[in-house]
This record gives structure tokens, sequence and C-alpha cells, in this order.
């Protein structure tokens, strides 16, 4: 079963259309990469899957769900549970500043799926030890640095067994240096088998880790590919150009 | 000056402090709860709650403390047709304006914690699955209530200076005592005995506030 389905998306601030008819698939386990210049609407884009914001038109379907069909959004408690099935990671982190590291992972368990103590507790643990973060446990993210919060953002989505994880530029507040960590931890994930969808400014990362590449352009899916064809060959003009091929 | 006369005059001083802290502790604790609340409203997306939300904190910011007091000991009374049900004690009626006063001076410091939080702890929340309620209580409060606490510290400390308008309404505390002697003994001595326990009364708070920084200072 497609794991995203979008179609006719369309998004308006005022009268500027920020998206307009974008349609995409993607498939259990498939990485995409969403690039494109700034303002393009890859953000909104995202956001839209996980209802951070409400498109005005067409329609999205996660696992075969209906979030939105033809600008019509479902129920509430249909939205919450379509919704579940999605983590997110931000460009600035969002950790909790007021919890420590190992809170940060165990809230949303507790207050959301009310599981037990002990199993959430046993799989925090085992998150943290899986981003490299066991010794971090008991530390505020004001002691992090941007690398080690972003990874234990991932880790916080983990939590709650995502199908889907969706990525905001993860990489674009960090310092150069501390890119690769956080890239590491979500190949690692790619080679495991989880949906991703990732906007990016990070060409090599996204020919490296992803299935597919989506260029962006002015609010429309300019074009789409392999890595290989988005890179080596692209067909557009304002892809050469973007990528200053 | 002995210290006799100093034991004498501290006595009846001491009992008008405990009106004081009595009052202190009436309208601090039921105003920051109330503040709480009134905030809540003032964001609410019903707009004719947060706009009796925003227009009460108006209104009292707005006017004299010591008017109001005024209102509560000796105005309600009057009033048409109500007034007759309303006659209280003029302590309790003191009491109620002071916390309605202070729930509106919280009210705003909290909506002032409440903007100051990026809305990317709201959508963090939101991604996870937390309801409006879970994400308040859990995420949102806690922050908005680290922001606050010094502007708090200080609308407390001065609560406590403003228990004195309570002699304005003739309600017997820690000045009225101090004044009395005053005028008995023609010596300012109780004005400075008076001075010395608001003062010891806003070092508890400070340290106390203190104390709580620290507590709610994550790192
Ligand atoms: N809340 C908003 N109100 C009005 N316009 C908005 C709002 N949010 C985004 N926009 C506009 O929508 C367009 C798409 O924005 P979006 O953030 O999705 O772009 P982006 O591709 O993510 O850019 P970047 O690479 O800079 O993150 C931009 O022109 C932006 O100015
Ligand atoms: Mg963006």
């Amino acid at each position: 079963m497609t794991m995203i389905e979008v179609s006719d998306m369309k998004k308006t601030y005022g009268s500027v259309d920020v998206l307009q008819k974008v349609r995409f698939t993607v498939e259990p386990g498939e990485v995409v990469a969403v690039i494109g210049p700034s303002g393009s609407g890859k953000s909104t884009m995202l956001r839209s899957l996980i209802h951070l914001e409400e498109i005005d038109g067409g329609s999205i379907r996660i696992g075969g769900e209906s979030l939105v069909e033809d600008g019509r959004y479902a129920a509430p408690s249909v939205i919450r549970q379509i919704t579940s099935r999605m983590g997110m990671v931000f460009q600035h982190f969002n950790l909790f500043p007021h919890l420590t590291v190992q809170q940060n992972l165990e809230l949303a368990p507790k207050m959301v799926k009310r599981e037990n103590a002990a199993l959430i507790r046993s799989r925090s643990t085992e998150l943290l030890a899986k981003v490299g973060l066991a010794d971090k446990a008991g530390a505020h993210p004001a002691k992090l640095s941007g690398g080690q919060k972003q990874r234990v953002a991932i880790a916080r989505a983990l939590m709650m067994s995502p199908d889907i994880l969706l990525f905001d530029e993860p990489t674009s507040a960090l310092d150069p240096e501390l890119t690769g960590e956080v890239l590491q931890v979500i190949k690692q994930l790619a080679s495991e088998k989880i949906t991703m969808v990732i906007v990016t400014h990070e060409m090599n990362f996204a020919r490296d880790v992803a299935d597919r590449v989506i260029f962006m352009d002015n609010g429309e899916i300019a074009e789409s590919g392999t890595p290989e064809q988005i890179f080596g060959n692209p067909q557009l003009e304002r892809t050469r150009a973007f990528l200053k091929l | 000056m002995s210290l006799d006369y100093l034991m004498d005059i501290a006595r009846p001083m001491l009992e008008g402090a405990q009106t004081t802290i009595i009052l202190f502790l009436i309208a601090i604790l039921l105003s920051i709860p109330l503040g709480y609340c009134i905030t809540l409203l003032a964001n609410s997306s019903i707009r004719i709650l947060s706009w009796l939300a925003h227009t009460f904190i108006y209104v009292i910011r707005g006017t004299p403390l010591l008017l109001q007091l005024l209102f509560f000991c000796f105005g309600l009374p009057m009033l048409p047709v109500i007034g007759e049900y309303l006659v209280m004690d003029r302590f309790m009626a003191a009491c109620l304006g002071f916390v309605i006063n202070y729930a509106a001076y919280f009210a705003e410091i909290f909506r002032g914690g409440l903007l100051s939080i990026d809305k990317g702890q709201h959508e963090a929340a939101k991604v996870l699955g937390l309801n409006k309620w879970q994400t308040m209580r859990k995420v949102i409060l806690p922050q908005m209530t680290r922001v606050a606490l010094p502007a708090m510290a200080n609308e407390s400390i001065t609560l406590v200076k403003d228990t004195a308008l309570l002699y304005a309404v003739a309600v017997p505390e820690l000045l009225h005592y101090a004044q009395t002697a005053v005028n008995r003994d023609f010596t300012i001595m109780p004005f400075v005995v008076a001075g010395v326990i608001y003062l010891l009364m806003t070092l508890v708070l400070t340290l106390f506030f203190k104390a709580l920084e620290r507590r709610f200072k994550y790192e």
C-alpha cells in the first residue's frame, strides 16, 4: 500500500499561491529528498502532511487513509489518528527545555499512549544508545550541542514508533562540523527501511541517502526522479540553474 | 528608649502584622490561580471570552487599587437591589478587592510569559500527539512559570506593601497600630518598628522566590 499519496495539493496565503497542483507518492520504506530554492514551498508541503498547515485544495492520503479529500478535512479524531502515524523533526529541534533528554523522549509515550513506565524507560534507553547519547539521558537540552539536540529530537520522534518520519532541514541550524553525526543517524534509519521525507539543502546527502529526489520551484514540483537523474541529468533548465550545473 | 517600651509597642503591631500576613496569603493564593484562568480566557479563541478578560484586565489595571478597595468595602452594599446581599465583613471585602486586583496583574504577567514561548514548542507537542490540554500542562505552563517568576516576585513584594491600604478602609493592621502608638507616645519609633517588620516580610519573600527560581532553572 502507498504510504503517502498527495494529489492537486493547493495552498494560498492571501492571494499568493504557495503550493499548486503538487502531486507525488511515497512507497513504504522509500526515502524521498525534497530540494529547491528558498520560498519554493518545501516546508509548507511537508508541514501540510502532518497537519501543521491546512491546505486549501487537493487530497492527502496516509497509508490509504484520507487526511483531506478534495480540500475537505476528515473529522478531528480521524486527523489525530492519521497524523499519529507520522513523526517530525524540525530545523530548530524544538526540544522541551524544561525536561531532561530522557523526559523529552518519554513525555509523549506517557501522556498519549499511556504505556507501561518500565517499557517506556527501556525503549528510551535503547533509542538514546542508538543515537549515541546514552550518557546524556539526565542532561537538559541547554547543555547539548546542536548535533546532539537534533539526535535527541530524532530519538523523541522514534519513541512514538511512526511509520513515516518527516524532516524539515534537519541540519540547517547546525555548525558544518556537526551535520555529519545527524546525517549518519538518518542514514542508519534509511537502512532500516523507515519511510522518510527529507527537506534538505545537503545535496551530497540527498544523493547518498534518497531513493528519489523531488525538486520544487515556485510552489510546484518541477522535476522528480532518482538521484542519478536529478543530479546527473536534470531535464529542466531551472533544475540545472538551482544545482549550478 | 527602653527595651520594655519596644516590647510594649511591638506586641499590638505583631498582632496587626498577623492581619497583614493573612491578607497577603489569601490574596496571593487565590489571585495566582485566578490570574492563570484569566490568561487562558484572554487567549481563548472564543471572541467574547477573550474580550471580557482583556476588558477586565484593562479596567482593573487602569484604576487605583484604593478606589477598588473602597468600592468593595463601602460601594457594594449601596448597589440597588443586590446591594443588601453584598454586605460583608470589611476584611473579607478588602480580601476580595485584593484578589481581583492582583489576579489582573498576574494575568498580565502570565500573558507575557505565554507570548515568550516559541511556537515550535506547540508544534513539537502537536506532532507528538499531545492534545491542547496536555500541551498546556506539560509543555507550556512550566516554561511560562519560569519566565514569569521574576515578575511574580516583584508583584508579591508590592502586595506586602499594598496591604497597608487596609488602613484606609479602617481594618486594623500593622500600620494602624504603629500610627496609634506614634500619636499616643509622640515618638517615631513605632514607624521604625513597622518598617522593620515589613522589611522582614519582604526579605522572606525574596529568599523564597530566589529558591523557587533556582528550582525552575533547567540546565
Ligand atoms: N504564514 C505565512 N504567511 C504568509 N506567507 C507564508 C507563510 N508561510 C510561508 N509563506 C510563504 O510561502 C512560501 C513558501 O514558504 P516555505 O517556507 O514553504 O518555503 P521553503 O521552500 O520551505 O523555503 P526555505 O528553503 O527558505 O525554508 C514563501 O513565499 C513564504 O513567504
Ligand atoms: Mg523551509
